[in-house]
């Protein structure tokens, strides 16, 4: 028997897709339970498993014998909306999730960089957040608990559906950014906001300096943007560096903002932007890190955020980034060796700043590493968390990089 | 435990840094919740990190499992520690190691109060933000094993949302590092993990935590309400409105008389059947006017008998203390006193408010209510007298069934003050084997040899069970080897802990 | 509490919340939770169970080590009432070991009539010639530090025993008929504070108080009660309840310490009478601050006053906003806020002596804070603290004088020429 003909009998013909572009057979499970099933049976047979979501984020290049795909693991199971508060499953793509809180006047508040079809699962599994992390936070912060599958097959629960939960240890928070390492989400149970009444996107174009120093007295006037993004020329399509502002919120508090903003913008003038052209201009923002071959991300200290532009620049060339400065976060996409990254990444460490490795070809990111090498003593804990979860090392994920 | 132990520990301390001594431990025996009490083997209170290590280090070496303990505010059992055990507290580790204005952080040790910090960061412009009832006694290191809450969180979030990176004592003594200034994991989110961990990871021994701008401006109300209902459905209608409220408290009648009773009388009204307490911040002024508006207007819609703004910081400060030392003043009903903890969806506290009026009137209880209702977060409080066997255990069932009903709803065992010994019993009703068997793995990661805080948390003793059952309820696992297995574990604790 | 439960029930409604930690002075001196109000009410506990023996020397230690401020009472949200706990534990502890040999001692010499007033005359003579640099972190060295510290002020010490701060003030600026309260002299007070007494006596007059003399009182038993020795304590309650009679005049006190006791005469008494007589006592700074008004406004002194409210003011008997309006009457007094200012400052009567290791560890906080704050006077209404903070300000190296408030007052109002 085929691998093919195991997994069909298992889970039945419309689990299995077309083969992946590298000719991996592609699985679908329909349910969390078929995920268990798929994940304890490769386990013991010795498969080695990719995990995907919609295939538009991270390259669907790994070596593997099965790549499971979440994508039909798309329902809603829960919206509601007087609790803020919702269930969906990771397959679930994040327009489709959006929309249908939006018709229930609820927001789940994240950005993150992508396509628009890009799975829950993906976003929470990377923790990649976007711009809006400014205002609400990083990815953890909206997530209230998840359900997965570890690589041997089991289910767990971690965390709950309320909004505070301290009951056990919070598992949620090592499936968050951990790249699938540590078994596959299944189950998200969300944290929502109302979806805001006002919404609206300033933009101001001039020298990096000049916006950042715009930035800060942003935030030193007391204004309470949901973003506050600073994008690089290219990204942009702009000439010069711009930063843009996004206010959400009530009418009333959007109003009291955008009156605070032109008293902050340092001679500048902010420009607004029409709901159509603010939503192409996040949109493209978002897309423009999903089509370069590296994206990666690096976090520092606020007021480390104009050295490290700098140091990216310096060492990678002015490509695709965007920085929110005051969480201290900088994403850059583009084209970089192996040898570069690794001596960015060297380089970073020395400043206390880690380099979380996005997106790549397999073989950078299997030389380089979601992760690279830990800090003195992490390794064997990252380890041991990775026997734990998937003691067969079923799932292909490049963690630390070779 | 012999006093050798004591001697080497002294050597590393200084004598009168171990409590060797019955009358001493017996001050150990207890935390925020005296319904459990253990008197821990011995009492070390090393005054530095390096004393700490080493400490550590001594124990690891000879396999004695220990319990570290901050304030000893918790309200689960926590830190408590068993025979066999010492108890390791950190109060004395109580250095505010940086404020750093620029990058809105501080680095503390884990013994600094919570309500110091605060202090210290005042002058800044910052807060910290997670404010635990009891912050002006308990430790930002107790506050990150528990991952504390408060009524501020419901806005600002709890603490795990404002730890940006630890340094961590495993107990084996070796001191890792997690986490980075900025806040972006190093790897996998191990920061996440530790925070709220109960002491089961390890120590905490430096602290790096966010700081936020204080509010420029602030509006609290007090509203009162003629029904529990209706005050409850206040708290959905604001929720839903999406104005996020700093703090959206409420208290019953009999909270209401006890803290009118105590030094913290804050003029709360003792007729209404339910306060709300509102507060909005924030950095504009204008929107914060504006806001406070709109949830006047909501509470009044509600049936809010009346609603009333704090006119001055004196006024609004006696406000807040007459909630925090709620749970304090509730010693004036009784002698004793279960403070239940338990979370349910915002939609269903109208419901669940009822309904613990119903359970506490079967069984004869008095049952006052005092909670985050923003988060819907409950703390149902049951005062009673221990001295009466048989009314013990009928606050046990009482406290079983509201416990129960919490779950139903959609609900879990505990928001804030965390598992420890006191929710072993409940974590079952919201965890199956396997996500038990999971957290158990993860704990020995961190410990194998369960030396830290041991029999917290995860109910040990009956995981096996649970995978054995459940596994024969999934045919197809029971026809696999493989399956039938719990979760790895390197060693077996039970000897250890013995 | 001469029947049931002799001030133990007062611990009942302990709950355990630990909110009383931050404001325990020994706690925070020590981190540990047996120098901590919660651990030592679980001490008295298990006293009263029987769980612990009386003679059980950690407890015996611990409890000793208490200062006795009661600064954990008024943070409790419960409304234990721990210095009745204390006080009963004390008096069983004492019971049972006796009193050690230099309590005994210092209560003798201090509190004795015939004999304090030698003490006392001795003294007076040493302080005079004791320059204030005498005083260091020994034993011995910082005892001379406190008795140097009870000099008036600016080593004018003779001007206000002699000379025109004598003289009798002018007509009442309140209006008549004045009325008239006792003034309590005490011992250590009357022996090593007598021109706080004559600043009592001046500043009220010039409040429409005229201030009566009481002879046959005695010392207010204070020492003893906190000592252990609640017998000898109540015989000396009685003996002030007959001398101060039965009127209805207020009994003036200056001295914190015996204040508290005296208001809770009839606690330890357990009698009417006693009850009664503590209606009547008042301190200085009530009499002086009136209805709310405040007391008559003096000159203006030009000086920076760092405030340390006593602990037998502020939290046994809950004074704090009065002894401010004696401050808000001297135009130009500038008070100087104090971290931690209502924190014990190690004092605490007999303690001093007693617990030397944990008083000092106690007033070093409290120091630093001051040194910090640069205050020109450290302002406080208790012997005792006077004493303490006087030396320990001497021993540290900081340049302020400490006085009680009322002197303060009584300058303003001679500048003022209102005693001309």
């Amino acid at each position: 028997m085929t691998i093919l003909d195991k997994v069909t009998a298992l889970l039945g013909e419309g689990a299995v897709l077309e083969a992946a572009p590298d000719r991996v057979p592609r699985v679908a499970p329909g349910s969390p339970d078929a995920v268990a099933l798929l994940l304890g049976t490769a386990h013991q047979e010795g498969w080695r498993v990719r995990i995907e979501g919609a295939g538009t984020w991270l390259q669907s290049d790994a070596p593997a014998d099965i790549a499971l795909t979440t994508r039909r693991l798309d329902r809603i199971p829960a919206i509601e909306p007087s609790d803020l508060t919702a269930t969906a499953e990771a397959g679930i793509g994040l327009d489709q999730l959006r929309q249908q809180l939006a018709d229930r006047g609820a927001w789940l508040a994240i950005d993150p960089p992508g396509l628009a079809g890009r799975t829950l699962g993906s976003v929470v599994s990377t923790a990649t957040a976007g711009p809006l992390r400014h205002g609400y936070g990083p990815i953890k912060d909206h997530l209230l608990g998840v359900t997965f599958v570890t690589g041997d097959g089991r289910m767990v629960q971690s965390g709950g559906r309320v909004m505070k939960n301290v009951a056990g240890y919070d598992l949620t928070r090592v499936q968050a950014g951990g790249f699938g390492a540590f078994g596959v989400i299944v189950l998200v149970h969300l944290r929502l906001r109302t979806l805001p009444r006002a919404d609206v996107t300033y933009v101001l174009e001039g020298a990096r300096e000049d916006l950042t120093q715009v930035g800060e007295d942003i935030a030193a006037a007391g204004l309470t943007p949901a973003a506050l993004e600073l994008v690089s020329p290219a990204l942009a399509r702009r000439e010069r560096w711009v930063l843009a502002v996004r206010l959400a919120g009530s009418p009333a508090l959007v109003a009291a903002d955008e009156a605070g903003l032109g008293a902050a913008s340092g001679g500048g003038r902010f420009a607004p932007l029409r709901a159509e052209e603010a939503h192409a201009f996040w949109m493209r923002l978002a897309e423009g890190f999903a089509v370069r071959p590296v994206t990666f991300r690096i976090g520092g200290v606020p007021t480390a955020s104009d050295e490290l532009l700098d140091l990216l620049q310096h060492q990678l060339g002015d490509e695709w980034i965007s920085a929110s400065p005051a969480a201290g976060a900088i994403r850059w996409t583009g084209d970089a060796s192996i040898d570069r990254l690794q001596r960015l990444r060297r380089t970073l460490a020395g400043q206390e700043v880690p380099l979380t490795l996005e997106r790549a070809p397999w073989p950078l990111r299997g030389a380089v590493g979601h992760f690279g090498a830990y800090r003195e003593g992490v390794g064997p804990l990252v380890a041991g968390l990775r026997r734990t979860f998937d003691p067969g090392g079923a799932l292909v994920v490049a963690t630390e990089g070779t | 435990m012999s006093s050798a132990l004591a001697r080497d520990l002294a050597a590393i301390v200084g004598e009168r840094h171990v409590s060797e001594a019955r009358a001493e431990r017996f001050t150990y025996a207890m935390d925020g919740l005296p319904t459990h009490r253990r008197v821990p083997d011995l009492v070390v209170l090393p005054g530095t990190r390096e004393e700490l290590i080493a400490v550590v280090r001594l124990l690891a070496a000879l396999g004695v499992p220990f319990v570290p303990r901050g304030a000893g505010t918790g309200l689960s059992g926590g830190a408590l520690a068993d025979q066999g055990t010492v108890l390791l507290v950190l109060t004395r580790l109580n250095r505010i190691l940086q404020i750093d204005n620029a990058n809105r952080r501080a680095v503390v040790e884990p013994g600094v109060v919570n309500a110091k910090l605060g202090a210290a960061a005042k002058p800044h412009g910052l807060q910290y933000a997670p404010d635990p009832s009891s912050q002006t006694a308990c430790t930002v290191g107790g506050n990150v094993a528990e991952n504390a809450g408060g009524p501020h969180c419901l806005k600002y979030g709890v603490t795990a949302n404002h730890v940006l990176a630890l340094e961590v004592l495993l107990a084996d003594g070796s001191v890792v590092e997690l986490g980075s200034p900025g806040g972006e994991p190093w790897g996998p989110d191990l920061v996440g993990l530790f925070v709220g961990s109960e002491g089961n990871f390890g120590i905490a021994t430096k602290i790096t935590v966010r700081l936020t701008p204080l509010p420029r401006a602030i509006r609290t109300l007090l509203a009162d309400f003629t029904s529990i209902r209706a005050a409850g459905e206040a708290v959905t209608t604001i929720i839903a409105s999406g104005i996020v409220p700093a703090a959206l408290e409420m208290m019953d009648q009999s909270c209401i008389c006890a803290v009118e009773d105590s030094v913290y009388a804050a003029g709360y009204p003792r007729d209404a059947a339910a306060i709300l307490l509102a507060e909005i911040d924030g950095r504009n002024v204008d929107g914060v006017v504006a806001e406070t508006e709109a949830v006047t207007e909501m509470l009044r819609k509600s049936g809010a008998r009346s609603v009333r703004s704090a006119a001055t910081e004196v006024e609004r400060e006696r406000l807040w203390q007459g909630r925090k030392k709620a749970f304090g003043a509730m010693g004036r009903l009784s002698r004793d006193l279960v403070v239940q903890d338990a979370v349910v969806p915002r939609s269903a506290l109208p419901h669940v408010l009822e309904t613990i009026c119903t359970i506490a009137q079967n069984y004869g209880l008095v049952v006052s209510n005092v909670f985050h209702a923003g988060d819907g977060n409950l703390h149902p409080n049951i005062s009673f007298d221990a001295t009466d066997p048989a009314l013990k255990q009928r606050v046990e069932a009482a406290s079983a069934e509201i416990m129960q009903l919490c779950i139903d709803a959609g609900g879990t065992i505990t928001g804030e003050h965390g598992v420890g010994i006191d929710k072993l019993r409940y974590m079952h009703l919201i965890f199956d084997a396997e996500s038990l068997g999971a957290m158990q793995a993860v704990r020995r990661v961190f410990d194998p040899r369960e030396l830290v805080n041991p029999g917290k948390v995860v109910p040990i003793h009956a995981c096996r069970e649970w995978t054995s059952i459940r596994n024969a309820k999934f045919g197809m696992r029971n026809d696999t080897t493989g399956f039938n297995s719990a979760f790895p574990i390197p060693h077996s604790a039970v000897e250890v802990t013995r | 509490m001469t029947e049931g439960r002799l001030g133990f029930e007062g611990l009942d409604a302990c709950v355990h919340c630990g909110f009383c930690l931050q404001a325990c002075p020994t706690f925070l001196a020590t981190g540990d939770e047996s120098d901590s109000p919660r651990g030592r009410i679980e001490l008295m506990r298990a006293l009263e169970r029987g769980d612990l023996a009386v003679t059980d020397p950690a407890l015996i230690y611990h409890l000793d080590r208490c200062l006795g401020c009661r600064a954990c009472e008024p943070v409790c949200p419960s409304g234990v009432q721990y210095g009745h706990g204390l006080e009963a534990a004390r008096a069983r502890i004492t019971a049972a070991r006796g009193t050690t040999l230099l309590t005994r001692a210092a209560v003798w010499a201090l509190t004795t009539p015939g004999v304090s007033g030698v003490v006392y005359w001795f003294a007076r003579r040493l302080r005079s010639v004791l320059p204030r640099g005498i005083a260091g972190w020994g034993r011995i060295r910082f005892a001379l530090g406190m008795l140097v510290a009870t000099k008036g002020d600016r080593g004018r010490d003779e001007a206000v025993n002699g000379g025109r701060r004598r003289a009798t003030p002018t007509a009442s600026h309140r209006p008549v008929p004045p009325r008239t309260a006792q003034l309590f002299r005490g011992c250590v007070q009357e022996g090593l504070f007598s021109h706080v007494h004559e600043a009592t006596k001046r500043t009220l007059s010039v409040n429409g108080y005229e201030t009566r003399e009481v002879p046959g009182q005695r010392c207010c038993g204070a020492l003893h009660a906190h000592a252990g020795l609640l017998d000898e304590a109540r015989v000396l309650a009685r003996a002030n309840i007959q001398a101060f009679g039965d009127g209805d005049e207020p009994i003036v006190v200056n001295s914190a310490g015996c204040g508290a006791l005296m208001k809770e005469y009839g606690h330890l008494l357990g009698e009417e009478r006693g009850t009664r007589f503590g209606t009547r006592v008042r301190d200085v700074t009530e009499l002086l601050a009136g209805d709310g008004k405040g007391p008559v406004a003096g000159a203006p002194l030009d000086l920076h006053v760092a405030y340390d409210p006593p602990c037998h003011l502020l939290h046994a008997q809950r004074i704090g906003a009065e002894p401010l309006k004696l401050f808000a009457a001297i135009p130009l007094l500038q008070l100087v806020p104090v971290q931690g200012a209502a924190e014990c400052c190690g004092s605490a009567g007999l303690f001093t002596l007693l617990e030397p290791e944990m008083s000092r560890a106690v007033l070093e906080t409290k120091l630093e804070h001051l040194r910090h704050a640069a205050p020109q006077i450290v302002a406080s209404g208790n012997p005792g603290c006077l004493m303490q903070l006087g030396a320990g300000l001497a021993a540290a190296g900081i340049h302020a004088a400490v006085r009680h408030p009322v002197e303060l007052l009584d300058d303003s109002y001679r500048v003022a020429g209102r005693y001309e």
